[in-house]
């Protein structure tokens, strides 16, 4: 178990690919660290710069306290969950799990003893004669998961290992995961683009877009002190609604105002808005913060597009001219689709975003 | 209870079963019958070889007649087509007749055995005795190795040069088809192609050039010579199969190796490698093949030191009256061939079925 810091690291592929730029990350000892973030903004290109499986084109990255920026893969100490698992095909799950062990040079009864306590933690022990072709994929996610786990390794790297399995294994392997884990104790760079598996699994997170960071935090941060609008967009189902508003100061009080829409800002709210010398932000509200009520308590009142019962609640689909905003209401009474709801808003749960930066205002 | 649910006729699935049986039986035809025959042949005594018409399968014995002649005895063979005995030697000489009676009839009869049919014609009633003789079905083979002086240095001249043609090709395809399978670089669509082209020309179209290539390199009329010769040929196809292979065989397989404490080298051996099996043991058959059944080109590049595909295919030219001698050549020489063939078959059966990647 190690700490790891990547500094200032940045990988440019041919002239023209920067996948990864100026990377700052510290990872605790014995943390569940998510990197999450779109589909090519370099989450992997990140996790293979660390396995030494990418070379980094500046900065360096550290391993405790081990310089391990020019190390090849084997002399780093860490080990790797592959997307496609990459167990070898013409390998038993024992020689499998073996491999590193029998590299190392390690005494048969020492490696016999480890393969199993390894296989003992995937609940594989009954496989080990197997070859991985006779395997589900569940099971050979397994197999790497105890082959990860045999050699003890510094820095444990999982480069979106449940995205190959079907939608209720990969709830159940989560929680599996995050149990060995525990157990383990491992340092641990888990990458996804699946934000609900980050938001389950993480310590903290890590968003990234485009090869830069966004935001590190916990979920909690991530999810309720979004620093951006593409945070706040990628996070959560369904995302944060973002609404344009003009922002009025009328006496002591602000409101903020649309065609739909008139909001008198609490005071503790209203205060961030001070300094702001623009007239117009981007106010963002998750989907359960704005809440049904009667029509004279209403900030914002519309008509129902679509309802999607959800069995423990429904989210209401609402028309504002060209946007579409989507509120999670109590599962009764049903909202009929063209009838009109009336939402005000839990007003702590407020973002406002710059509309130009696209940063958050109440920090 | 299993209801039987029975198909409702129809003429086209008859049709179209009748043509492919038809198809698969043309097939067999077209490809066990010369097989036949030539193992056949191979068998065949040399008057049974120039028979008409020319008896499916060999004999096994041998039915003579022996009676006076003007000259001395009259030596007869039954002949199985025609049903009656035909008159093949009229001679007072013994020894004369047991060479006959083997190398034509392929019968060994050595010359007691002669003097007592002889014994037996003088003192019995009869003016004919009749006796018959087993057949050495191996005189062929015996025959060909003992004629063609060259034959058996010339077969361990074709191992030595398929052998060498395999190591060559496989070590220097197989790496070049890792490269192309594993890294980028410019122009390498192109030159995988083009890799393809020494394949276009046949064989004899440079043998000309070779000869005189090889002159200078010092390698003319030597095993390794033809073997860099058949090389490249089976270079260029072995870097398409092993390419193909390495292809299939994902990358993070290696990385992993790499991850979990293995060099680069060693993530080949122990995990590339063995994956790439199948594709190498076809390539590996390939060249085999290739340098094997190989004449033209050898014909040319060698003039003291033949293949065996040299003498078997001058053993077929300077044989008239012997082509069973020839059959028996040719046997032997696909012989090698079948084997390896068969050794190999089970890794690249692998490819289809076995390991799955
Ligand atoms: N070997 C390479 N050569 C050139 N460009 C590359 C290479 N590897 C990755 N890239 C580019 O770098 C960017 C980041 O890729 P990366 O694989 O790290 O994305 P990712 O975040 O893991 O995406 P995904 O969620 O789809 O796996 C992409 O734009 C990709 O096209
Ligand atoms: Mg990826």
């Amino acid at each position: 178990m190690a700490t790891l810091k990547m500094q200032n690291v940045t990988k440019q592929f041919g002239r023209n690919v920067i996948a990864v730029r100026d990377f700052n990350l510290e990872v605790k000892e014995q943390e569940f660290l998510v990197l999450l973030g779109p589909s090519g903004c370099g989450k992997t290109t990140a996790m293979r710069m660390v396995a030494g499986l990418e070379e980094v084109t500046t900065g360096k990255i550290f391993i405790g306290d081990r310089d391990v920026t020019d190390l090849p893969p084997r002399k780093r100490n860490v080990s790797m969950i592959f997307q496609n698992y990459a167990v070898w095909p013409h390998m038993t799950v024992y020689d499998n799990i073996a491999f590193a062990l029998k590299l190392k040079n390690l005494p048969a009864e020492e490696i016999d003893r480890k393969v199993k306590e390894a296989a003992g933690l995937a609940k594989i022990e009954m496989l080990l004669d197997r070859l991985p072709a006779q395997l589900s994929g569940g099971q050979q996610q397994r197999v790497a998961v105890s082959r990860a786990i045999a050699v003890n390794p510094d820095i444990f790297l999982m480069d979106e290992p449940l995205s190959n399995l079907d939608a209720k294994l990969r709830v159940s392997m989560r929680t599996e995961l995050k149990a060995i884990h525990e157990k383990a104790g491992s340092t641990t760079v888990f990458v996804t683009h699946d934000q609900s598996e980050a938001m389950s699994m993480a310590d903290r997170i890590v968003i990234m877009k485009d090869g830069e960071v966004i935001q590190v935090g916990s979920p909690d941060d991530v999810y309720h002190r979004s620093r951006s609008i593409f945070v706040a967009d990628f996070i959560g189902t369904p995302p944060t609604n973002f609404m344009e508003v003009d922002v009025r100061k009328e006496g002591e009080g602000i409101h903020l105002v649309n065609s739909h829409l008139n909001l008198l800002l609490e005071p503790a709210l209203a205060k961030h808005l001070n300094t702001y010398s623009k007239d117009k932000i981007i106010l963002g509200v998750r989907p359960e913060n704005m809440l049904l009520v009667s029509e004279d308590e209403a900030a914002l009142s519309a008509s129902c597009l679509v309802s999607e019962p959800q069995g423990s609640h429904q989210v209401v689909a609402i028309q504002l001219d060209d946007s579409i905003i989507k509120v999670i209401a109590p599962a009764s009474p049903t909202i009929l689709p063209g009838t009109a709801v009336h939402m005000s808003f839990k007003q702590e749960t407020l973002r406002f975003f710059d509309p130009d930066t696209t940063l958050a205002i109440n920090d | 209870m299993s209801e039987k649910i029975k198909k409702p006729f129809k003429l086209s699935r008859l049709i179209r079963k009748t043509i492919f049986y038809l198809f698969i039986v043309t097939l067999a035809v077209v490809i066990i019958l010369p097989v036949f025959f030539l193992v056949s042949l191979s068998f065949l005594s040399t008057r049974e070889a120039y028979l008409y018409p020319l008896p499916l399968l060999p004999s096994l014995k041998a039915r003579y007649s022996l009676t006076y002649g003007e000259r001395g005895y009259l030596l007869s063979v039954y002949d199985d087509f025609n049903k009656e005995y035909q008159t093949v030697l009229d001679t007072n000489d013994f020894e004369k007749m047991s060479v006959y009676m083997h190398s034509q009839i392929g019968t060994p009869f050595s010359i007691p055995e002669i003097e007592e049919v002889i014994k037996d014609l003088e003192s019995g009633p009869e003016d004919t005795v009749y006796f018959s003789a087993r057949k050495d079905l191996l005189y062929n083979y015996d025959t060909f190795f003992k004629v063609t002086r060259e034959a058996v240095p010339a077969l361990l001249r074709s191992l030595q040069i398929a052998g060498m043609t395999i190591l060559i090709s496989l070590s220097i395809g197989g790496l070049a088809g890792y490269a192309f399978a594993r890294y980028i670089f410019a122009g390498r669509d192109a030159l995988k192609f083009s890799v393809l082209f020494v394949r276009m020309f046949p064989g004899v179209a440079i043998a000309l050039p070779m000869v005189i290539i090889l002159a200078n390199m010092g390698f003319y009329d030597r095993p390794i010579g033809l073997s860099l010769v058949y090389s490249v040929g089976s270079i260029s196809l072995t870097i398409w199969i092993t390419a193909s292979i390495f292809i299939g065989i994902p990358e993070s397989l290696e990385e992993a190796a790499q991850v979990f404490g293995a060099t680069k080298v060693q993530s080949f051996l122990r995990v590339t490698l063995p994956l790439a099996l199948p594709g190498l043991a076809a390539a590996a058959m390939y060249a085999f093949l290739g340098a094997w059944n190989e004449t033209v080109s050898a014909i040319i590049l060698t003039q003291f030191n033949p293949t065996f595909s040299v003498v078997v295919y001058q053993t077929l030219l300077g044989s008239v009256g012997q082509v069973n001698l020839a059959a028996a050549g040719g046997l032997v020489m696909a012989l090698p061939s079948v084997f390896f063939t068969f050794f190999i078959r089970k890794y690249i059966q692998q490819m289809w079925g076995g390991v799955t990647i």
